[in-house]
C-alpha cells in the first residue's frame, strides 16, 4: 500500500492529482486511467476547495493500493464532516436546456467506479474508491 | 502541457479549439470567456476536440453553461471527439444533444 499526504493542500490541486496519477499503482491502470484520473480530480478538488474552513492548514492523505484485479484509492481529510453521496444526485434525463451545471461530480464518480464508500471515523472524512482493473494489454 | 483554448468568432458561430485537457484548472477561464459572448446572438458553438484527450466534470460544465446561458439556445457541435470523451457525455445524457463531427 503506498500513502501520499499533502499539507497544506491550498492551492495544489493540479500536484496532487499529478502525484496520484504518477503512482506505480495508478499509471499501471492503462484501461482504467481515464476514469481514475476524472474521479481523483473531483474528490482532490472537493477536498482542497471545500473540506476546511478558510484559514485552516488542512490535509489530505491518498492511500492507493492494487491488489486482485482491484485499485482502491482511499481519500482522507480532517475537515469538516461531509458525505458527497449524500447529496441530491442531478437528473441526467432532463433536456440541457433544463439541467443544473453543477452536482455532476459525484454523480460521475458514482457511474465510473465499481464501489464508492464514504466512512467518518476519528475525525477524519474517508472516501473510499474501487475500480476492476483489466491487466490485458 | 497545452491547457489552453482559442476561441474565433464568425458570424453567428462561435469556435472554441481545445487543448489537450479541460479541467478544473482551465474550464472556469472557458466560461468566463463565454460569458462575454452572452447575449450575442451566438446560433452554434463548435468544440474542436481534436487535441482533447481528457474532460472533467468542470469541462462538462462548460458544455451545459454554452448551451443555457449564452442565449438562443445554440446548437452545441464537437468536433474530433475522442471515445473516452464521448463515454462521459453518454453517462451524463449530454450525448443526445450535442452533434458529433469527424472532419
Amino acid at each position: 500500500m503506498k500513502e501520499l499526504v499533502f499539507k497544506p493542500i491550498a492551492g495544489r490541486t493540479e500536484e496532487i492529482i499529478d502525484a496520484i496519477l504518477q503512482t506505480g499503482e495508478v499509471a499501471s491502470c492503462t484501461k482504467e486511467l481515464y476514469a481514475i484520473h476524472l474521479v481523483c480530480e473531483e474528490l482532490v478538488v472537493n477536498v482542497v476547495s471545500y473540506a476546511y474552513p478558510e484559514g485552516v492548514e488542512g490535509y489530505l492523505k491518498i492511500q492507493i493500493e492494487k491488489a486482485d484485479g482491484c485499485i482502491t484509492l482511499k481519500f482522507i481529510d480532517g475537515g469538516v464532516p461531509f458525505n458527497p453521496l449524500e447529496r441530491d444526485m442531478p437528473d441526467v434525463s432532463l433536456p440541457l436546456e433544463e439541467r443544473q451545471i453543477g452536482g455532476l461530480g459525484i454523480f460521475l464518480t458514482v457511474q465510473m467506479m465499481d464501489n464508492v464508500s464514504y466512512e467518518h471515523v476519528g475525525n477524519e472524512n474517508i472516501l473510499t474508491i474501487k475500480k476492476k482493473i483489466d491487466d490485458e494489454k | 502541457m497545452d491547457n489552453q483554448f482559442v476561441i474565433n468568432q464568425e458570424g453567428n458561430t462561435l469556435t472554441i479549439v481545445l487543448g489537450d485537457q479541460l479541467t478544473t484548472g482551465n474550464a472556469p477561464a472557458l466560461m468566463e470567456e463565454l460569458n462575454g459572448y452572452k447575449g450575442k446572438g451566438i446560433e452554434k458553438v463548435v468544440f474542436d476536440a481534436t487535441k482533447l484527450a481528457y474532460i472533467a466534470s468542470s469541462g462538462i460544465r462548460t458544455i451545459i453553461f454554452a448551451k443555457q446561458k449564452l442565449g438562443g439556445n445554440p446548437v452545441i457541435e464537437f468536433v474530433n471527439c475522442a471515445a473516452d470523451i464521448r463515454s462521459v457525455f453518454e453517462m451524463t445524457g449530454l450525448q443526445n444533444y450535442i452533434s458529433f463531427v469527424s472532419k
